[in-house]
């Protein structure tokens, strides 16, 4: 570790400034000295520290009004008390008032230094764990769960696994770890080892020495550059989720008792702070699913007033002009205008109609349907389309896919809208993927996934969160009603599915489609 | 002569679904409300009845219906502005020969009386 701790001495007599001044700086701590209790005060505000040792009796501000006017600058500070009186009671009071520790003077240089690197342990572990608790981003945690472990274990090199849906351990991230090969190897030990916390109610963790005589990891590559490891298991509902672990190579010393000590309590820091994440995981969707639930039902209610009275005037509009239409010369300019007065009245009742199909909450028609055929229908649909823009369609179905609770119509209109969207979105040719594959749900639910890759234009990120909003387009005015993938989340969470969006700009987009068997 | 009754509170409907009609040598006899429609129900006898369902004093099912009763070779067509609208007619067990989701065209309503109540000769 390169970084030494800040350290702040505050005492009046100067042979004892001197004396731990000059016992920390061997060992290459950064010491500041103050003269009393108001000088030290000055320079915690002045200036960030770990650690303060501090005398009590002093002229002026003593020792014990420093330490609370020190704590209220910077309550992270850890402060050390030296009593020259040896007195319970301010030593007590000290305590109280939240010193680390206190020393009785006289002390031994050897003393000071183990109170001192105590309390700094104790800094370093409330860093981490403030670290690991303020970031509930699930996907930065592991990042900094591994660089935590490599800290606090002084470790040669430490990854985090976790289990995939199909139960099989993956790197989630590492450090120390350069090649494929070697991150392979790693796991194959985990996978091996994994029993035997199965089999131990996945509770303990294990230090493992001497690990290429382990008959159980024989043939593991690489496991001759192990001296000694510390394996912490991740738990969820007693069920091992993944595991930690943290390898001293072998030029290294074995881990000792102390390290154990310090792995156990990171091992439930790290436990409490994925479980966390996950929560935190959870209520953003349930989040982001009200809102949008919200916006659906308000615009339901709107789109069926709206529709009545605007399909009225809209029906004059368009029975007059094409009144007018009958008695015009065809080549006259009237009769051009009167022509996109006309369009443009079929392209309000288009957007009307997907207004109400999006909104329309009556109950559908569900029965178990082929995935496949309602895809294979739809693609006979738009064909002609594809073949126009010369756009190649790639299907790779899943076979024996149960079949899914759905109703065919309302999938069909899913699958066009979104293949007139990928249509769209590829600017001169390309292709379409069209994949199906049985799946899980997030909840648990059997479900087959329905994916829709093109090589198209792609979505900007900052796009992505709004293209299921209804009337939000990319397309140049009049091509689209904005409301395509308004009305194929409508359909989707009807049928109690998920639809979600991946995009990278100039590659293409990807949708992918769950819905329950 | 065949004669059509065309129920609608909309001004600018009724005038162009006259118009469109009557160019095809139908005659078209227009009410502006419920009220107005059975009272040209009780003395004129049509061919056929076109009725919207929202208007201001009577529903359109209401029409409907009282005219399915009192002139039951009567056809009828249903236009309307919403969907949902038609729905609800089913319910009661009315039999419309035909509907019409508005906005609807001229040649739209002119195929449709054809169909339902044949060529004017």
């Amino acid at each position: 570790m390169t970084h030494k701790a800040n350290i702040l001495v505050v005492d009046d007599e100067e042979a004892i400034l001197e004396l731990i001044q000059a016992a920390l700086a061997r060992l290459g701590y950064r010491v500041t000295c103050a003269h009393d209790g108001n000088d030290g005060v000055k320079k915690i505000k002045a200036e960030k520290f770990d650690l303060a040792i501090m005398d009590i009796m002093m002229p002026g501000m003593d020792g014990i009004t420093a330490l609370g006017e020190m704590k209220k600058i910077d309550p992270e500070i850890e402060v050390i008390m030296a009593t020259g009186h040896g007195t319970m009671s301010t030593a007590v009071q000290s305590m109280r008032k939240g010193a680390f520790d206190y020393l009785h003077k006289p002390f031994q240089p050897s003393q000071l230094i183990a109170v001192v690197e105590r309390a700094l342990e104790k800094r370093k572990f409330n860093d981490i764990t403030k670290a690991i608790f303020s970031t509930i981003k699930p996907d930065e945690l592991p990042r900094i769960i591994i660089d935590s472990a490599m800290r606090i274990l002084k470790a040669d090199e430490a990854f985090l696994a976790l289990a995939g849906r199909d139960g099989r351990l993956g790197i989630e991230v590492s450090d120390g770890l350069d090649t494929p090969e070697q991150k392979a190897a790693r796991l194959d030990l985990c996978a091996r080892l994994a029993s035997r916390f199965e089999a131990d109610g996945a509770k303990a963790m294990a230090l493992l020495e001497n690990l290429s005589e382990d008959k159980a990891l024989a043939g593991v590559k690489g496991i001759e550059e192990i001296k000694s490891a510390i394996l912490l298991p991740l738990l969820e509902d007693n069920k091992l989720t993944g595991l930690i672990a943290i390898n001293r190579r072998k030029e290294e010393e074995y881990f000792n008792e102390n390290d154990l000590q310090r792995a156990k309590i990171f091992g439930s820091l790290v436990n409490l702070a994925l479980r966390n994440a996950n929560l935190y995981r959870q209520l953003q969707e349930t989040q982001s699913q009200l809102i949008q639930a919200e916006k659906m039902s308000a615009l339901g209610q709107l789109a069926g007033g709206l529709a009545h009275e605007i399909n009225n005037p809209l029906s004059g509009i368009l029975g007059l002009t094409q009144l007018v239409l009958e008695n015009s010369d065809p080549a006259g300019q009237n009769f051009k205008d009167l022509k996109d007065i006309e369009k443009a009245v079929f392209r309000c009742k288009r957007i009307i109609t997907s207004l109400l199909s999006f909104a329309r909450q009556e109950k559908f028609h569900a029965e178990p349907i082929n995935v496949n055929e309602a895809l294979e229908e739809t693609l006979t649909l738009c064909a002609r389309q594809m073949e126009l823009k010369h756009i190649r369609i790639v299907r790779d179905f899943g076979e024996a896919l149960p079949p899914a609770r759905a109703d065919f119509q309302q999938l069909m209109q899913v699958f066009l809208n979104l293949l007139t969207n990928a249509k769209d979105s590829i600017p001169e040719s390309g292709a379409i993927t069209i994949t199906t594959r049985p799946a899980h749900m997030g909840n648990g639910r059997d479900a087959v996934a329905v994916s829709i890759a093109d090589t198209g234009a792609g979505i900007p990120q900052e796009l992505l969160n709004r293209i299921f909003d209804p009337f939000f387009t990319t397309k140049p005015v009049g091509k689209g009603t904005g409301l395509g993938l308004s009305v194929c989340l409508g359909i989707v969470n009807r049928h109690s599915g998920t639809i979600t969006a991946k995009s990278e700009p100039g590659k293409g987009s990807v949708f992918t489609l769950e819905l329950p068997v | 002569m065949k004669k059509i009754l065309l129920v609608d509170d909309e001004d600018m409907v009724r005038n162009y679904v006259r118009r469109a009609l009557s160019s095809r040598g139908w005659e078209v006899v227009e009410a502006v409300n419920g009220a107005a429609a059975l009272e040209a129900l009780r003395t004129t006898e049509f061919a056929a009845m076109i009725c919207d369902l929202k208007m201001p004093d009577t529903r359109g099912e209401e029409v409907i219906k009282e005219a399915a009763a009192t002139r039951p070779d009567m056809k009828i067509i249903v236009i309307t502005g919403s969907v949902s609208d038609i729905s609800n007619l089913i319910e009661p067990g009315i039999a419309a020969a035909g509907f019409l989701l508005k906005p609807f065209g001229i040649d739209e309503i002119r195929d449709l009386a054809e169909k339902v109540i044949g060529k004017v000769e």
